[in-house]
């Protein structure tokens, strides 16, 4: 029998009626409309604080190092020990879209985009430092080896080197695993945003529509710069902590420096994932995606990370005893009983003792607990960093050029301003891009719906 | 020829009717998705995707580049420092570690961009917002004689609506 006629066919179809959108796609673009008075707030909040940190480097800049708390034998001060702070920060972004990913822990879903945006502003913040720290900030590019007129290279012995290229390294995979798990969800804005947001989204969306060939690329691509930056994120923190560990001061030359470098910062950067997301949750009204669920899996790392913390902070003092080592014994000995015990004892109290209280399912699902727990664990945190530092460079091996560091109000203020400045990025983000992977969640939700439905899995 | 577009609400109804369609010979057809679901992609095109090769010569790359520049630069401007040879190896790995994950991240990206075929340009014809909420889209170009054919499948496997797109 001879087909019916095209058109035939087409009178014969009937066209459902056109569907609302997605509640997902609705609940999540919601974050960008509107008008929030804690967003705005907390922005103008940053920005001030941006401003208050130029002004105390320009001040810094126009007169020189002699404003900072630099004196001998410290040269090494606030600007280091909040360079690897912010490092440490940057890892849980990729621990969580690359690691999980890799071992397809799906809860991960609600809570990547977030945290690989914390970990692209928190390496953006950390970048910076090297270059305060330099002092001449114009002559910045002379950590990288180019072309000059007289013919030196830099020296790729020295772990600072190394340094320059794993941070680079790492801002630069961060920077393209974030923007292409956001192309998805760019499109999703896209489609529903009119006037120059959308011929903004227009041109970032990259003409992304969804299709089989287009999510076949994108999931190999995310699932190849997953087992790439796996080995980049445990890499990166260790190098950092060869800056330390390849010098023979008492304190940092040891062999343990780097799995507790990693350790410490996927432990920092978890807490900051809570830091931040609570609030968000809760002024967004985002529950239903940010489950309690998902910060109790996030206070299980945490307590687990803490476990390796404490560890490695007793193994640090126990070698330092068992060498025999005298510099290095009274090294340790000054760190918890000399003139920096307070930043010690901080350090021990935030970051091993507060997280034991995580073994009690009650208060690791108590969200203001974990708000409170997380801001304190991220100045044990940044204390440790300054114990590590400052202890050991004041009290190296001669006792007469031991010296006391003070960081100086512009430190402090350059210190406050970072805080500010990844703050400030991060809100712009919440205001411009999906702070949740709207196709990531929807790929759980349709799946469960498939299947209640009998579909063929 | 004659241009079909479907709608669904499963994926498992998609990579159904992908795979009947294409063993039926419909290959001319593309599939829109909100969300990345394997088995449309295996239905749709079952061959690995080429983004591994990309990742390959970029981490090729990258290890060649990162561990040449260092031995170039190093005999470039010799300075021996604490006894060790003017090109020593081992401190070459973390450098050559980095760049081959650096060159190898890039290449990714580029096949990804190129494979998926990502730059600003016109949405496909077919293409709808709906495709970017929660439905999914399947559309299939075939001769005139076929339509009845593809629009049975389509219907068979929960299509919740079939339009005919263009007949030329």
């Amino acid at each position: 029998m001879a087909p019916p006629p095209a058109s035939a066919v087409a009178d014969s179809m009937v066209v459902a009626s056109r569907p609302r959108d997605s509640q997902t796609n609705v609940d999540i673009m919601a974050v960008t409309k509107g008008f929030h008075w804690p967003w705005l707030v907390a922005f103008l909040f940053a920005v001030s604080g941006v401003v208050m940190a130029l002004s105390a480097l320009v001040y810094q800049t126009y007169h020189g190092f002699g404003v900072a708390g630099y004196q001998a034998p410290v040269f090494w001060g606030v600007y280091i020990i909040t360079f690897v702070f912010w490092i440490g920060i940057g890892h849980a972004g990729t621990l969580i879209s690359a690691i999980l990913f890799l071992f397809r822990a799906k809860w991960r879903n609600a809570i990547n985009r977030g945290a690989e945006a914390m970990t692209v502003f928190a390496v953006l913040t950390a970048a910076l430092f090297p270059l305060i720290h330099i002092g001449r900030l114009w002559k910045f590019y002379f950590l990288l080896p180019y072309p000059n007129q007289r013919y030196l290279w830099v020296n790729f012995k020295s772990p600072l080197l190394w340094d320059v290229f794993a941070i680079n390294t790492y801002l630069t995979i961060s920077v393209l695993f974030f923007i292409i798990g956001l192309i998805p969800d760019i499109a999703i804005a896209r489609d529903r945003a009119v006037g120059w947001k959308r011929a903004v989204y227009v041109v970032l969306s990259a003409g992304w529509q969804g299709t089989g060939k287009q999510w076949k690329a994108h999931s190999r691509t995310v699932l190849h710069l997953s087992g790439i930056a796996t080995p980049l994120v445990l890499s990166v923190h260790s190098i950092v902590s060869w800056d330390f560990a390849m010098s023979i001061v008492p304190g940092w030359h040891a062999t343990i420096f780097a799995p507790y470098f990693v350790a410490g910062a996927i432990f920092g950067g978890f807490a900051m994932v809570l830091v931040v997301m609570i609030p968000v949750r809760k002024i967004f009204r985002l529950e239903r995606y940010i489950t309690d669920y998902h910060f109790e899996n996030m206070s299980r790392f945490i307590l687990f990370t803490s476990l390796i913390c404490g560890y490695a902070y007793g193994a640090e003092y126990f070698i330092a005893w068992y060498s025999g080592v005298e510099p290095e014994q009274t090294s340790f000995w000054q760190r918890a009983f000399g003139p920096y015990w307070f930043s010690t004892w901080c350090m021990i109290t935030f970051n091993v003792v507060m997280p034991q209280l995580l073994w009690i399912k009650k208060l690791r699902t108590n969200i203001p607990f974990l708000f409170v727990l997380a801001f304190f664990i991220n100045l044990g945190m940044w204390f440790e960093r300054y114990v590590i530092i400052i202890t050991s460079l004041s009290r190296e091996f001669v006792p007469a050029a031991w010296g006391l560091y003070i960081p100086s109000t512009v430190e402090l203020m350059v210190l406050t301003g970072s805080f500010c400045w990844f703050s400030m990025f991060f809100l712009l983000f919440l205001k411009m891009f999906p702070i949740i992977a709207i196709s990531e969640v929807k790929e759980l939700e349709i799946h469960a719906r498939d299947h209640a439905h009998g579909g063929a899995h | 020829m004659a241009t079909l577009v479907s709608v669904y609400d499963m994926p498992s109804d998609v990579s159904t009717v992908v795979r009947k369609l294409k063993n039926r010979g419909f290959e001319d057809l593309t599939t829109y998705s909100p969300a990345p679901f394997e088995e449309i992609e295996e239905a749709e095109d079952p061959k690995p995707s080429a983004v591994r090769v990309f990742t390959l010569i970029g981490g090729l790359v990258g290890v060649v580049t990162g561990f040449g520049i260092q031995i170039w630069m190093s005999m470039d401007w010799p300075i021996k420092i604490a006894g060790k040879n003017i090109a020593a190896i081992p401190p070459m790995w973390i450098i050559g570690f980095e760049l081959t994950i650096l060159f190898g991240g890039i290449l990714t990206v580029i096949g990804c961009l190129i494979l998926g075929g990502l730059y600003p340009r016109p949405l496909d014809d077919h293409y709808s917002p709906r495709f970017s909420a929660e439905e999914f889209g399947v559309v299939v170009r075939c001769e005139d004689r076929d339509v009845a054919e593809v629009e049975s499948l389509m219907r068979g496997n929960n299509a919740k609506e079939v339009t005919l797109a263009a007949s030329h």
